[in-house]
């Protein structure tokens, strides 16, 4: 452990002493090593409250500092302060920028243009999948996927991009070993081997609703364009999406129908001037990335040629063209092909099994993009 | 003078017998009742005495000791009055003695001496039969149940005077007649499957369900029709043999539960608990333990609507019963074992507001639908073995002048299953698909090559458990006795796999 890296786990690791705290201190002293060293007597006047004192006084203890930092290497968590040449340049130009990062797996490529998918976490299955799908596509074209790794289209975006082994790096609001919600265990599993993890915060701090507006202005910084997908009127996307313009990225978002409350934030968007999205191009074209074929989102309308191009059994190829994006019940799929049951029952299995489709609730199957 | 009477009790729902002993001696008039008993039957001295006096015996003062054995048996309920008087009347000199031998008498006694109806008659009269007693005077409210028991002379008392009458050898009560064959003409339904419209999958998973006696959980939409179905489940169920007609009729009789006039019970029980019920009603209880809801339902259908609304702690209680098909209650008195082979058919919302996966009209956000669908525990999930969503009917199917199959014709293939299946699975001792235990599963479900392949390969990609997995299987043995079939081919698998229960929590959704 540098002696450095030593100073900097202990300040940005104090009790109630956050980034405007540090600031302070850092004006005074110009770096941690000076301020650890510093007198009593100077530093204390600094330190607004009570707790922040006392927390400070306590905080000074060589080997509890040390068996902190000793518990980041044993869970290969990597602690990247403002100092290191592996901090990310983009995070430097950001308003309020973190002085210490917690990674697992490894960061983006310096230099390359990302995009953040991001949206509501309750979202319909036309969101989630075209999260999935954009997410896809996207890391075919080699662009890094960042997003927030919640429930909904955060979480989706990631495995679209895990989908096309491409590059995925996930943002959280709590603890660097934090995983919420639960659910996404295994994303969470999977993204830190392929893809990577990153947080402002050490092991073990709960995710409260107060940290998850500093994660978005992370997320915003990573990246170079906001994909919004889906999101209501009333949104936490849109702390991401202001955060975005002030450090001015481009703002991204998918249409959908004017009467849909879930995508109503989405349209709003729109209307304030966002970019509309209704192909992938659309995306690359503005942020100038590299195109590289991409399925039209158009094309994906047309269900029965999709059919067609995938190689299926006729029996699969007709259940399969009766499905659509928002899910279909047995009976009215059994009612609209008027084939037996039992052959349909099998044939839903078998593609469901085979990963062509999705069974989203019991009895209910939709396609997957 | 002494004399002893016949008579008997409950225990459970099996009868014991009891002998009343009246003894009249000598010395102040006292009326003392022995032998473990409970108030009611002590208050039977009162109207027994005014009941004599009102029926026109005159019965001097004298000292009366009036026994019921076995002293260890706790006497319960109003089956002693009438003994009790007879057996005074006998030890006055009313009755000769010769009348009493190998005659059983139950019943309650009012106070102008009219006899009136007990609950719990048939399994004392079985009983009684299997201890080789060929007289059984009981009230007339009760004959017809007791007169489907063979070999027992069965009279209905209307009065005490009737009573005395008969057993002084003035016969004047005729025996009632053995109808065993009576019960066969099961009373039809005034339901049926052809009302409900549409639901295809839905009435199919449910025929599945019946042949093989699988508990099914439907998850649907309120008003899509789960209690409709459920409710016509019976109309399905093959009808009822005379053993088990008659084990249902002692639970019914035990509880109090049997039609005056009924006679046994001709129709496969449906109960529907609302979920408010509390432990000892539904798995039965009280001081003296009396059938809970799950014993209501032996041989029928336990319906469990809003299945989540139910005390958590309640439906885990069930967990034992339902594998044993039995259960038993311990009290200080002893303990008491109630039968309680049912089908559990459990219906619940799939979420809070009861949409979802209707996006556009469910609002419910994925972790309250999680923490919803939580309320059940897993062990409690595992004892379903088919789940099913239900959605609504839409309005060209409602009002559709289409013929939809009938009750009739469905229990038909029922039936034949059925009897398939007991075929195959006597020499194991079980009748149903659901009761194979999984040392025999692959016995009698042998699988071959393709089919185990296939079995490998949607345990891995469903996840399923052990059990998961065997209890697909079964459910497969199921649908291939529907389609006649000796193997359990790939086909059958794949259906039964549409009704598994292994990714509930997820609800299925793809996400990793």
């Amino acid at each position: 452990m540098k002696q450095e890296d030593f100073y900097w786990y202990w300040l940005t690791n104090i009790d109630g002493v956050g980034r405007d705290t540090i600031r302070r201190l850092l004006e005074v002293f110009k770096n941690p090593r000076s301020v650890y060293e510093a007198d009593e007597e100077v530093v204390l006047p600094i330190l607004k409250t009570q707790k922040q004192k006392k927390a400070f006084l306590l905080s000074r203890d060589k080997d509890r500092i040390q068996s902190g930092y000793q518990k980041l290497i044993e869970n290969r968590i990597s602690f990247i302060h403002q100092d290191m040449t592996e901090y990310p340049k983009r995070l430097r130009v950001i308003p309020d920028a973190p002085y210490s990062l917690y990674v697992k797996g490894h960061l983006p490529e310096e230099g390359r243009k990302a995009i953040a998918i991001i949206g509501a976490r309750n979202c319909t299955r036309y969101g989630m999948e075209m999260a999935r799908f954009f997410g896809r596509e996207l890391s075919k074209c080699h662009v890094p996927i960042i997003s927030g790794l919640a429930r909904g289209i955060d979480g989706m975006a990631h495995v679209g991009a895990l989908e096309a082994s491409g590059y995925t790096l996930g943002i959280l609001g709590g603890g660097i070993d934090q995983v919420y919600p639960k659910e996404n265990y295994r994303l969470f599993i999977r993204m830190q081997q392929s893809g990577g993890i990153l947080s402002e915060s050490n092991m073990g701090i709960a995710p409260s609703p107060g940290l998850f507006p500093q994660r978005n202005r992370l997320i915003a910084g990573f990246c170079d364009g906001i994909l919004v997908v889906e999101a209501m009127e009333k949104s936490g996307t849109f702390i991401t999406v202001d955060q975005g313009l002030e450090q001015g990225k481009e703002i991204f978002a998918l249409p959908g129908r004017v009467m849909d409350e879930k995508s109503a934030g989405c349209n709003n968007l729109i209307k304030l001037g966002a970019h509309i999205v209704t192909e992938v191009e659309d995306v690359l074209e503005i942020l100038q990335i590299e195109r590289k074929k991409v399925p039209k989102l158009n094309d994906l309308n047309r269900v029965e040629e999709i059919a067609d191009k995938m190689s299926l059994a006729p029996i699969e190829k007709m259940v399969y063209s009766c499905l659509r994006i928002e899910p279909k019940y047995l009976d009215d799929i059994i009612d609209e092909l008027k084939i037996a049951p039992q052959q349909i029952c099998m044939t839903l299995n078998r593609m469901v099994i085979s990963g062509i489709i999705a069974e989203t609730a019991r009895n209910y199957y939709a396609i997957k993009l | 003078m002494y004399r002893q009477v016949l008579s008997g009790t409950l225990h459970g729902v099996e009868g014991t017998l009891i002998t009343v002993e009246a003894d009249v001696s000598e010395g102040l008039p006292v009326f003392n009742m022995v032998g473990f008993l409970a108030s009611e039957v002590r208050e039977a001295s009162d109207r027994v005495k005014t009941a004599l006096k009102n029926a026109g015996y005159l019965v001097p003062p004298k000292r009366i000791t009036v026994n019921l054995s076995p002293a260890d048996v706790r006497k319960e309920g109003s089956f002693f009055d009438l003994p009790i008087s007879i057996a005074l009347l006998a030890a006055y000199g009313y009755i000769p003695e010769e009348g009493l031998r190998n005659t059983l008498l139950i019943g309650e006694l009012s106070l102008n001496g009219d006899i009136r109806g007990v609950r719990g008659i048939l399994p004392i009269v079985d009983f009684a039969r299997k201890q080789g007693i060929r007289t059984v005077i009981l009230p007339y409210g009760n004959r017809k149940e007791a007169s489907f028991i063979p070999d027992v002379e069965i009279f209905g008392a209307k009065s005490l005077k009737q009573v005395v009458e008969h057993l002084s050898g003035n016969s004047c009560m005729e025996p009632e007649t053995f109808r065993r064959h009576e019960h066969l003409k099961e009373p039809s339904f005034s339901v049926d499957f052809s009302d409900v419209k549409g639901q295809r999958t839905l009435k199919r998973a449910t025929e599945i369900a019946v042949t093989g006696m699988h508990n099914i959980l439907y998850l649907g939409p309120p008003g899509a029709g789960k209690s409709m179905i459920a409710k016509r489940i019976p109309t399905i169920m093959p009808e009822l043999s005379y053993e088990e007609s008659i084990e249902i009729t002692k639970v019914y009789s035990v509880s109090g539960m049997l039609e005056p006039e009924s006679g046994l019970m001709k129709r496969r029980p449906f109960r529907m608990p609302h979920h408010s019920i509390t432990a000892h009603a539904l798995i039965g209880g009280g001081k003296v333990p009396k059938p809970g809801e799950i014993s209501l339902a032996h041989h029928g259908v336990l319906f469990l609507d809003e299945f989540l609304e139910f005390q958590k702690n309640i439906i885990e209680m069930m967990r034992q019963p339902l594998e044993d098909g039995s259960v038993t209650i311990s009290r200080l008195q002893g303990s008491y074992t109630f039968p309680c082979e049912f089908m559990l058919v459990a219906a619940m919302n799939p979420c809070p507001c009861g949409f979802y996966p209707d996006l556009s009209r469910c609002h419910c956000a994925r972790p309250q639908i999680d923490r919803y669908l939580k309320k059940i525990s897993e062990p409690m999930l595992d004892r379903m073995d088919m789940n099913i969503s239900v959605k609504k009917v839409d309005y060209e199917e409602l009002y559709s002048e289409k013929k939809e199959e009938t009750s009739e014709e469905i229990k038909r293939r029922v039936v034949l299953a059925q009897e398939v299946q007991k075929r195959r699975l006597k020499p194991f001792g079980i009748l149903y698909n659901s009761q194979i235990p999984s040392n025999i599963l692959e016995n009698v479900c042998a699988l071959g090559r393709e089919e185990k392949a296939l079995r490998k390969e949607t345990f891995q990609q469903y996840g399923l458990s052990a059990r998961g997995a065997s209890k697909v299987l079964k459910v497969a043995r199921t649908i291939a006795d529907l389609d006649h079939s000796d193997a359990v081919k790939c086909q059958h698998i794949w259906e039964a796999l549409s009704y598994r229960l292994s990714d509930f929590y997820h609800g299925g959704d793809d996400v990793v």
